[in-house]
């Protein structure tokens, strides 16, 4: 890998502010093979350019088989297994913004906090036998952050979509889920813990720390980090 | 002495105490630690999927599959057993040098008094299975979960401050948040809803009112539990600078474990706490016993208070055994008490005392490589 390795959104809104934003800084996307392909330039820069998913992206930005990537804060919090140390943000983007937030139904009038939680979750267990279930794609994120707030009568449901109607279905009490305004969680008669905002994501252009730097790539980097 | 020579050294050692050979269930459902002991042990979990979806998990160590296997035997009328063995255990790395898998040897006594003379000769046992292997001890690191249990119950402080207290001991955070968070005020018309004549049917027109679904499993019998709760908290006006005190002082405590009874009393006696009597003397019982067993502990073992906390299902005497050249999270032996795991596995159908312990030969290896 001594050429210098750029991965960008595949598709989406994401996609398209990069492309924006790539532009401003004076290095225009350049998609090979139309808005279908999976490969593309970009100008004054001796780079390849990957075009992948937002996971991928940050999963092997942390692996290092990526030198730099634009891809969401949330999903490198959550797949980095030492957490922040396991990535560089260089620049954040000023878009992609959403919260990680811990959201409980609106019901629990005795649970605003993650406090709250530990007690209603010591609790219900006593009751029911087994642990409340909390509902996330984001397993590591939210085992970090329960943990840092000594909550630890809960199980973790892994969900793959629609997180925020677990509730609703049975199949968990609480979630661990992204919310840009709230109004989801609040159709699905949610409300969010005082302190149950786990981190403010937004796009960021980052750089792996475990990627080897030849010279070649360095000075590649160097330009483009220069333009910010 | 190779691997298998120590597997072999540390087993007689076991069979010798009485022990029953017992090699029980590799895997088993990932509910089994993960509703015993939380989510935090599953980072060091083994998991995979069975082909119906259900999370399946290789034993994290022998404790629970032996553990498991006893309830079970105990359904039939309840009798004392010891078991051991020398068998496979499996986790996922904490450091690039631990290994997924490795041999635990160990013994396990379920059903028998809980004493301190009990917690003594198993703490002896696991040593001399140390010290036949040819590793001396470089430091014993010894808790007691049963102590700061009984300083809260001492501070005579109502219910629910004393149920917070003693789950904010085993958590990883401080107890100050879950204090601070229980004493907030709450709405107006919800309690209002707690003094109704039917305070569900009351808590439930609060909810039409608010235009609020009753979404998830908890009913509003449990949610007006909780709010009960919230407001003997608020009544009870939080924790009392002195009892705040004692326990901080209580969780400072790091000392030489021939110390470690005067210590505690100490403590206790500066803070009024007579109701922690019982427990000291057990405790003071226990330390005069392990030191006449095992002499060198007098040098080598030292009491900490908040030691074994997170260890999940463990409640009374801990104890872990360090050797040179090894990291303080790698322990060649270790071992507990842990009388409420039986109940705890069978739906409280059953219950039997359990304490055990174990030892390491891989990592006694990799000492006696280093010449120590």
């Amino acid at each position: 890998m001594s050429r210098l390795t750029i991965a960008i959104p595949s598709k989406g809104r994401l996609k398209e502010q990069t492309e924006a934003w790539l532009a401003s800084i004076g290095h225009p996307l350049r998609q090979i093979g139309g808005e279908r392909g999976y490969s593309a330039e970009i100008d004054g820069l001796d780079a390849e350019v990957r075009l992948l998913s937002a996971r991928e992206i940050a999963q092997g930005l942390i692996e290092g088989s990526l030198h730099f990537g634009v891809t969401g804060e949330d999903l490198l919090h959550d797949l980095a297994p030492d957490g922040p140390e396991d990535f560089r943000v260089l620049q954040r983007l000023g878009f992609g913004g959403a919260d990680v937030v811990v959201a409980v139904p609106q019901a629990w009038f005795d649970v605003d906090s993650m406090a709250d939680l530990e007690a209603a979750g010591a609790a219900f267990r006593k009751s029911h036998g087994r642990r409340l279930r909390v509902a996330t794609k984001y397993l590591r994120l939210t085992r970090r952050y329960f943990a840092q707030k000594s909550v630890g009568e809960y199980r973790l449901v892994e969900s793959a979509g629609a997180t925020e109607a677990a509730p609703s279905t049975g199949s968990a009490d609480v979630i661990v889920d992204i919310t840009t305004t709230g109004a989801t969680l609040k159709a699905n008669g949610l409300k969010v813990l005082r302190d149950g905002v786990i981190l403010q994501s937004e796009a960021a252009f980052t750089q792996s720390v475990r990627a080897s730097f030849t010279g070649e790539a360095r000075a590649v980097a160097d330009t483009l980090v220069g333009a910010f | 002495m190779n691997h298998d020579a120590l597997v072999a050294v540390a087993r007689a050692v076991f069979e010798a105490a009485g022990g029953t050979p017992i090699d029980p269930d590799y895997v088993l459902p990932a509910d089994i630690p993960l509703e015993l002991s939380g989510e935090a042990v599953r980072a060091r979990l083994c998991v995979f999927t069975d082909n119906r979806g259900a999370e399946m998990a290789m034993r994290p160590d022998l404790t629970l599959p032996v553990a498991q296997r006893e309830a079970a035997r105990l359904e039939a009328g309840p009798s004392a057993k010891t078991y051991t063995y020398a068998a496979r255990a499996f986790r996922l790395p904490a450091a690039p040098d631990d290994p997924f898998e490795f041999t635990q040897v160990g013994l396990e006594r379920f059903g028998y008094a809980a004493v301190p003379s009990a917690d003594a000769e198993l703490f002896a046992l696991v040593h001399r299975a140390v010290e036949a292997c040819g590793v001396s001890p470089k430091s014993i690191v010894t808790g007691d979960l049963a102590i700061f249990p009984a300083f809260i119950d001492a501070l005579d402080l109502p219910s629910v401050t004393t149920d917070l207290l003693k789950r904010a001991f085993r958590q990883e955070g401080g107890v100050r948040a879950v204090l601070d968070a229980a004493s907030r005020p709450l709405d107006t018309d919800v309690l209002a809803a707690l003094d109704a004549p039917d305070a569900e049917v009351a808590l439930g027109a609060v909810l039409t009112a608010r235009v609020v679904p009753l979404v998830g499993a908890r009913s509003l019998a449990e949610i007006i539990g909780g709010l009960r709760a919230r407001r003997a908290a608020i009544e009870a006006g939080g924790l009392p600078d002195a009892a705040r005190a004692a326990l901080l002082a209580l969780r400072e405590v790091d000392c030489p474990l021939t110390d470690a009874p005067a210590t505690l009393s100490a403590l206790a006696k500066t803070y009024g706490l007579t109701g922690a009597d019982a427990a000291l003397g057990a405790f003071a019982s226990r330390v005069e016993k392990i030191l006449a067993l095992v002499p060198g502990a007098r040098r080598t073992a030292e009491f900490r208070a908040g030691f074994g906390r997170r260890f999940t299902y463990y409640d009374g005497f801990v104890f872990e055994v360090l050797a040179e050249g090894l990291a303080p999270t790698q322990p060649v032996a270790a071992g507990g008490r842990y009388d409420g795991l039986i109940a705890g596995l069978s739906g409280a159908r059953v219950s039997a005392t359990g304490i055990g312990g174990v030892v390491r030969p891989d990592r006694m290896v990799r000492v006696r490589r280093t010449g120590a």
